[in-house]
């Protein structure tokens, strides 16, 4: 007799509250009456009820399991590595992803990986076929789902809706041009960013340059509309044009800049530092006009437009009017001296100004950038309080640099410096300005290359061109002016 | 990048257990649908969601849109609201989260913050002293929401001037409001600039009253 009879038997006993009488009186019962066998029979049939529950529960506890996988992008690459162990340590030993291909993905063994790239978006449910560790060939798998997330390809949601040509002060959604500035080479685009594509609004940038042959100045100037103001794409451009016809029509014409002009040249004989902080007080005075032309012209069109349609101005009045044209300015006005190449610039807003030198070793920001603590606490000519800020001083703005020779000027909205620079202090690095020219050469995603020693209109076509770089969260109005 | 941060502080005090909460879940995730088509939105949003009963949880920190991934908001049968730890616990949180502008880092865009809440806070003190700390923080938008009619208007009130009324937390008026929230959160991005506040769309129907 197996003494494990007699323990199941004394056990059973026991359990229904039974005295066993004595071990031999049980002996002989279990003897007689067969009991050998048929508790053989409970034990087995319990160890098969114990191995059924076993893979039940392997069942429930995987399909209770909360697995949670990463989300997927239309078009972009996508691998999700499990665990190596993560099936096996569950017992699974058969499973599947059923219908992943659809979505484009498939499910790499060697790897324990999801990998493909999606093709549809949406919420769905992605289904596992699996049988665990007991259960034979012929059972039919067990399902189990996960909720898994692709995301539309952000480049498919972007819109393209021309903007409205009957509009008070329209424009156009791009606008590039080219020319010489005396022995240089001038190069702008200008384009409408994607979030004004999107819902057809208007680009809000300009850019406006001339050059002036019989005195030997050049000067450009790059304005972005603030995207809250609603007329600000007239703002720019009033800015940027008036920039450049009062420097033409006034400080040229009345010959504002000739004692400067003469103190810069009798500096670079005599070398008398006193000469050239003198120019620079005088050119700072002489721009400072221009500065306030443009901000007093602003103010004139917006209160003009303001008394024609005060119905466009709602909650405003005929002085702060101006709010619906806020706009930031730069500009650099340049001539060629005897010491060099000498800049007058200026800046309100977060457009640079910087120069890289011509052998590509040294660099310059020319202007510094209003950031505010949060995205978009920039400043404005439109705003009459730069004019007496004490925490940035209107005469900080201008800056008078001198440099031998450059082979590159850029002027730039914060369209093209927010994706390519970042950060302001990356304006400060030489190997910033150095990558981005590599850039503009070619060296980036959609290998647009600029060859700049090609006749200019194909380098203007072709900057058209790289503008169109794609950036992720960089969806703003894009301007660049190239001086080369 | 520039992020635009998006808080919900969501009431899952014992009154929301039921038929609200499964409304709530559904709603946020028709919301979070919608906004994942948004082309904005997809590139900028960052969103967290707070939950207090009598409990302040952070059960899903700030997280990109593309990744986010909506999780099952659960409450107890019973307790209290405790919107002023709620506020406090997010006024901690802010200080970690969001990134401000230096001249090595793109700062955040004004963050949003939509409070949803059925009823009172039940940590009065500590509501009325968490109110200040969380006014001094820029939001570009706080939105709060009194959903159903033992929701308290006025003590929202204190909070922003922005209150919204839901005449019942059902399945539909949550629906809607949540859309609703999502065209301003649509708002949001498309302000940033200059504009000190984001100007509120119209309210989706006549359950919903902007007061």
């Amino acid at each position: 007799m197996k003494p494990s009879t007699l323990s199941y038997i004394s056990k059973l006993l026991d359990n229904k509250g039974l005295k066993t009488i004595n071990e031999d009186a049980l002996k002989k019962f279990i003897a007689e009456e067969d009991i050998e066998e048929k508790v053989a029979s409970i034990l087995k049939t319990q160890d098969i009820i114990m191995d059924k529950w076993i893979i039940r529960s392997r069942i429930i506890d995987f399909q209770n399991q909360s697995i949670r996988i990463s989300n997927g992008t239309v078009n972009t690459n996508y691998n999700y590595a499990f665990t190596p162990h993560f099936f096996s340590e569950k017992h699974i030993t058969q499973f599947e992803f059923s219908d992943i291909d659809d979505l484009g993905l498939s499910f790499n063994k060697e790897t324990n990986s999801i990998e493909g790239v999606p093709k549809k978006s949406g919420t769905f449910k992605l289904i596992i076929l699996f049988k665990v560790a007991g259960e034979s060939e012929s059972t039919d798998f067990n399902r189990k789902e996960i909720s898994f997330v692709i995301n539309p390809d952000p480049k498919s949601l972007w819109k393209d809706i021309p903007s409205d040509k009957e509009a008070i002060f329209w424009k156009e959604d791009d606008k590039s041009s080219s020319g010489k500035l005396q022995e240089k080479s001038i190069i702008v685009s200008s384009k409408r960013g994607r979030s004004h594509k999107n819902v057809g609004s208007f680009r809000d940038d300009d850019f406006s340059f001339k050059s002036f042959e019989n005195t030997g100045w050049s000067i450009v100037a790059v304005s972005d509309g603030a995207g809250s103001a609603p007329f600000s794409r007239k703002g720019s451009e009033i800015a940027c044009d008036e920039t450049v016809k009062y420097f033409e029509e006034t400080i040229l014409a009345n010959k504002e800049l000739e004692s400067f002009e003469n103190k810069i040249n009798s500096f670079s004989e005599t070398k008398e530092e006193l000469l050239l902080e003198e120019a620079k007080i005088e050119a700072k005075k002489t721009m400072y006009k221009a500065v306030i032309h443009v901000h007093e012209k602003l103010q004139e069109i917006a209160s003009n437009t303001f008394q024609e349609n005060p119905n466009l101005f709602e909650g405003l009045n005929e002085i702060n009017c101006i709010e619906h044209f806020h706009s930031t300015l730069v500009f650099s006005a340049f001539k060629k001296f005897e010491i060099g190449y000498v800049f007058l610039s200026f800046g309100v807003g977060d457009c640079p100004i910087g120069i890289v030198n011509k052998e590509q070793t040294s660099s310059s920001l020319l202007n510094w950038l209003d950031v505010g603590e949060f995205g978009g606490g920039t400043r404005f000519i439109t705003q009459r309080d730069i004019f007496h800020s004490k925490e940035r001083p209107m005469s900080s703005r201008f800056s008078i640099h001198v440099q031998n020779d450059f082979s590159y000027l850029f002027l730039m909205s914060d369209g093209v410096y927010d994706p390519k620079f970042e950060v302001e202090a990356n304006l400060e690095k030489t190997n910033k300005w150095v990558d981005f020219i590599e850039d503009l050469k070619g060296n980036n995603e959609d290998n647009t290359t600029i060859d700049f020693d090609k006749p200019i209109e194909e380098v203007e076509e072709k900057l058209n061109t790289w503008m169109d770089f794609w950036s992720k969260g960089n969806h703003d109005d894009r301007t660049l002016a190239i001086i080369y | 990048m520039r992020r635009l941060p998006v808080y919900f502080l969501l009431d899952t005090s014992g009154s929301m257990f039921g038929e609200p909460i499964e409304a709530l879940n559904n709603a946020l995730s028709g919301m979070i649908t919608t906004l994942r088509s948004d082309a904005q939105a997809s590139e900028t949003l960052w969103i967290s969601i707070i939950t207090f009963d009598k409990e302040v949880k952070e059960i899903m920190p700030l997280t990109d849109l593309p990744s986010f991934q909506l999780p099952e908001i659960t409450c107890p049968q019973s307790g209290p609201t405790f919107t002023g730890k709620a506020l406090d616990f997010l006024y901690d949180k802010l200080q970690t989260d969001i990134r401000k502008s230096t001249s090595e880092q793109k700062g955040d865009w004004k963050p949003l913050l939509f409070l949803f809440t059925d009823g009172k806070p039940s940590d009065i003190q500590q509501y009325k002293e968490a109110i200040p700390k969380i006014k001094s923080i820029n939001f570009g938008t706080i939105v709060g929401c009194a959903a159903g009619h033992k929701a308290d208007d006025e003590k929202l009130k204190e909070l922003t001037d922005t209150v919204v009324h839901l005449q019942t937390a059902d399945s539909n008026t949550l629906k809607q409001f949540f859309m609703w929230v999502s065209d301003t959160i649509e708002q949001g991005n498309k302000s940033m600039g200059v504009s000190e506040t984001i100007a509120l769309p119209p309210p989706p129907s006549e359950d919903i009253i902007v007061i």
